[in-house]
């Protein structure tokens, strides 16, 4: 017999399902803030800091981006309380995405921190300018314009990325698709809807980003 | 703390479990691999399929542009499940590898496609204009003047995302791939202390990726053209 797609049964749960699209969204814009502050600090760190400062930033940069998220949240998780740091399933989620997207971030920040021309740094040094008062407005507000496209496009990535909290138990989207998948068996049904709530989130935030990113830094945004 | 992982140490690493473990991280290189260069040649394929010009292939490019839009914004673990239930609905049976190598493949075409757009765009479109003065026609265009420019671009970010997928793939772990996430949870679940366990998974992903994401930059580095250097 072959299967038959039949959607009767998972129409009545899109509104939950829905809900955890919501939580979704939540952690991804979470972790991403607090990523970027991460970020923003460990570039600055590689841009000023001595060597002292440097290498520990170049270690959690190249330890992060090289291990699997998956994993990590794993170490949080299951290691951490052996040593008597117990944290709820969403807690260890948003700590390990957050720690993740900070590495990312300070790489990419760093790239941009690079891209300013030596002499407008030093032009902000004439005019007295102290280190975080350059950075705040000589540095970011001409990086943000060719910043803004490889942050959004993170950002994508991140929401996406919130799908593994379903492994932990945390129940956004994905998790809320496994629940209805074991109630319903509608495997195929389910996770297609799954994709396609997915695939209208992440277009509605690119465009959004991309009129953000036009409007406040006039960056060069296309979406398609 | 400290003591208990000095104490599981010895038990842990014996000759059986550290074979294992190479052998899941064998399994974890092989299916980004294999997926990656797959995704590679048919993402290289949609890309050539979406710069084709004239209606005759409009409803191709309708449905190229489609697959790569959707595929880029579907998870990992959802794409994993959709193809998992339907290889069951569709009766094949398979291993769980090759479950994993179709949904490896599935995402790296649509992303590769992306990366091979952006590279075939990047070569001059004087030089597309020239080719077609000369009455190349389209496939030879591509294979005399265009791809011998634009591999040096597609190539870096190809591999950079080949790096990458190689940790997404543990999420395979969760349709059970013997890869090296699920080794590590095999090995949780054996009683060895958890962070013994994931702090070893970690030191191997990062063996793993770290020499080719500094390969990955040397090779950016190298190719990139004379006057980006």
């Amino acid at each position: 017999m072959a299967y038959s797609i039949d959607f009767s049964d998972i129409w009545p749960r899109l509104p939950y399902l829905l809900g955890g699209a919501w939580l979704s969204l939540q952690i991804a814009f979470l972790a991403f803030c607090g990523g970027m502050v991460i970020g923003l600090f460990g570039a600055m760190a590689q841009a000023f800091g001595g060597p002292w400062v440097r290498r520990p930033v170049d270690a959690y940069v190249s330890l992060f981006t090289n291990t699997p998220q998956l994993v990590q949240i794993y170490f949080i998780f299951f290691a951490l309380p052996d040593w008597g740091v117990l944290l709820s399933p969403y807690h260890a989620v948003l700590i390990g995405m957050t720690l993740n997207a900070g590495a990312y971030l300070t790489q990419i920040q760093r790239a941009g921190f690079a891209s300013v021309h030596r002499p407008e740094i030093e032009a902000a040094e004439t005019l007295g300018f102290s280190k975080l008062q350059s950075v705040r407005y000589v540095i970011l507000p001409h990086i943000m314009r060719t910043l803004f496209p490889p942050l959004s496009n993170l950002y994508i990535l991140m929401t996406l990325g919130t799908s593994m909290a379903a492994v932990f138990g945390v129940e956004e989207l994905t998790g809320r698709a496994f629940n209805v998948n074991s109630e319903t068996f509608r495997s195929i049904e389910v996770f297609s809807l799954t994709a396609v709530v997915y695939i209208l989130i992440t277009f509605v935030a690119t465009f959004l980003l991309a009129g953000a990113g036009r409007k406040l830094f006039r960056a060069r945004m296309n979406v398609f | 703390m400290l003591q208990q992982l000095f104490d599981a140490a010895p038990r842990f690493f014996s000759y059986y479990n550290i074979l294992f473990l190479l052998q899941a991280l064998v399994a974890t290189f092989l299916l980004s691999l294999v997926g990656c260069v797959l995704g590679f040649l048919l993402g290289f394929v949609l890309a050539v399929t979406r710069r084709t010009t004239g209606w005759r292939m409009a409803p191709l490019r309708a449905l190229v542009v489609t697959y790569t839009e959707a595929f880029r914004r579907i998870p990992f673990l959802v794409t994993l499940m959709l193809v998992f239930f339907a290889f069951q609905a569709a009766r094949l049976d398979t291993s769980v590898f090759v479950v994993a190598l179709c949904s490896v493949c599935l995402i790296a075409t649509a992303f590769i496609a992306e990366i091979v757009r952006s590279g075939l765009d990047s070569v001059h479109r004087n030089q597309w204009d020239a080719a077609t003065a000369m009455n190349l026609s389209y496939l030879q265009t591509l294979r005399y003047v265009v791809v011998p420019q634009a591999w040096k671009v597609m190539l870096p970010p190809a591999f950079s995302f080949f790096v990458l997928f190689i940790k997404d793939t543990a999420l395979a772990s969760q349709i059970g791939v013997i890869e090296l996430t699920f080794a590590g949870k095999v090995m949780a679940n054996k009683g060895f202390p958890a962070a013994l366990t994931f702090g070893t998974v970690l030191v191997l992903y990062f063996a793993l990726s770290w020499p080719l994401a500094r390969f990955g930059r040397w090779m950016e580095a190298r190719l990139a053209p004379a006057r980006a250097r």
